[in-house]
């Protein structure tokens, strides 16, 4: 119960954070990315050199999760081409719509229905993906069962639970 | 109150407060910073592929909550007229590409961000802070090719 309470605060402030900034503006957005507003790039800049060093710092001082007692410890992991192409994949998007998942969400309690259009949009690209990833994951077993190996990893796994942390690969 | 809220303040105040929401994530309960993990759990959870919601869907929850709060307080949405330069380009009985676009906008925003482990918070906030290369590599990528996208649509419409 702690650990919702503690995502929805953050989340809520984030919210309010990315309204005030006006992201949830895709004027804002295209601004930015037709590099005649350099607020976003300074903006997200300066917010990950304040969350680096705060990470450091919870790191080097071997602190714990307030609300799991575990050591923080959060995942890294190294390129692969799949961050590339889904990377690539999703600047094509984010450039049309001039919008990205958090933004779209602080539409959507703005008022502004287009959000709606979007939302329903990444729901089946979301979609898309499992499907993808359920074909991979059933091919994988069978060539297993087969006794054959299996041509590719299929660690592209969204779940976190089955991951450990240092191999886990995907936050989405 | 709500006239200061309907200006954005400077990116040296607002930055290092979004960043302290990632720190206070996993100071908190041990988890990486990322918006679109919320969707997915959602969507996992409608089609039944999942049975509870987990914490990335009251993150979701929590945006969507702030962003209302804000509205309220501020009195004024931060999109004001349409959307863009979608429906100043697609306008009268057209306007309905315009969310035929964005349906399918929204369809690469899931689709990249789910391959790509991450959405620009999640990869591009989250990811970085943490020092994960790969999400270095994610965000390099998508805001060059979100760039390059946009100045390809600037030169066509």
């Amino acid at each position: 119960m702690r650990v919702r309470g503690a995502a929805a605060l953050f989340g809520a402030v984030f919210g309010f954070l990315i309204s005030w900034g006006q992201f949830s503006d895709p004027d804002r957005i295209r601004a930015m990315l037709l590099l005649d507003d350099p607020y976003l790039y300074l903006m997200m800049a300066s917010a990950i050199a304040v969350a680096s060093a705060g990470l450091w710092l919870l790191r080097r001082n071997g602190a714990r999760a307030a609300f799991t007692g575990h050591p923080i410890r959060l995942e890294t992991s190294r390129p692969q081409r799949r961050h590339f192409a889904g990377a690539a994949i999703f600047g094509l998007g984010w450039a049309i719509a001039d919008s990205c998942p958090a933004p779209i969400a602080a539409q959507l309690t703005q008022g502004v229905a287009w959000s709606l259009c979007t939302i329903a949009g990444i729901a089946v690209g979301i979609v898309l993906f499992l499907r993808r990833q359920e074909r991979a994951g059933a091919q994988a077993a069978k060539s297993v069962r087969s006794g054959s190996r299996s041509p590719r990893s299929t660690a592209s796994s969204t779940s976190t639970h089955a991951i450990p942390r240092d191999s886990a690969s995907t936050r989405a | 109150m709500s006239a200061t809220l309907l200006h954005r303040p400077a990116w040296y105040v607002l930055g290092p407060l979004i960043g302290l929401v990632v720190v206070g994530l996993a100071a908190t309960i041990n988890e990486r910073f990322g918006v679109l993990g919320g969707f997915s759990d959602v969507v996992e959870r409608a089609t039944g592929r999942t049975h509870a919601l987990g914490w990335k869907s009251w993150l979701l929850f929590g945006v969507l909550a702030g962003s209302l709060v804000y509205r309220l307080i501020a009195g004024a949405p931060t999109v004001h007229h349409g959307y863009g330069w979608l429906t100043r380009t697609f306008t009268g009985h057209w306007q309905i590409l315009a969310g035929a676009v964005l349906v399918v906008a929204g369809g690469l925003i899931g689709f990249g961000a789910k391959t790509a482990g991450g959405c620009t918070s999640g990869n591009g906030l989250g990811g970085c802070a943490a020092g994960s290369t790969a999400s270095f590599a994610a965000t390099a990528t998508f805001m060059g090719t979100a760039i390059v996208v946009s100045f390809v649509i600037k030169g066509l419409i």
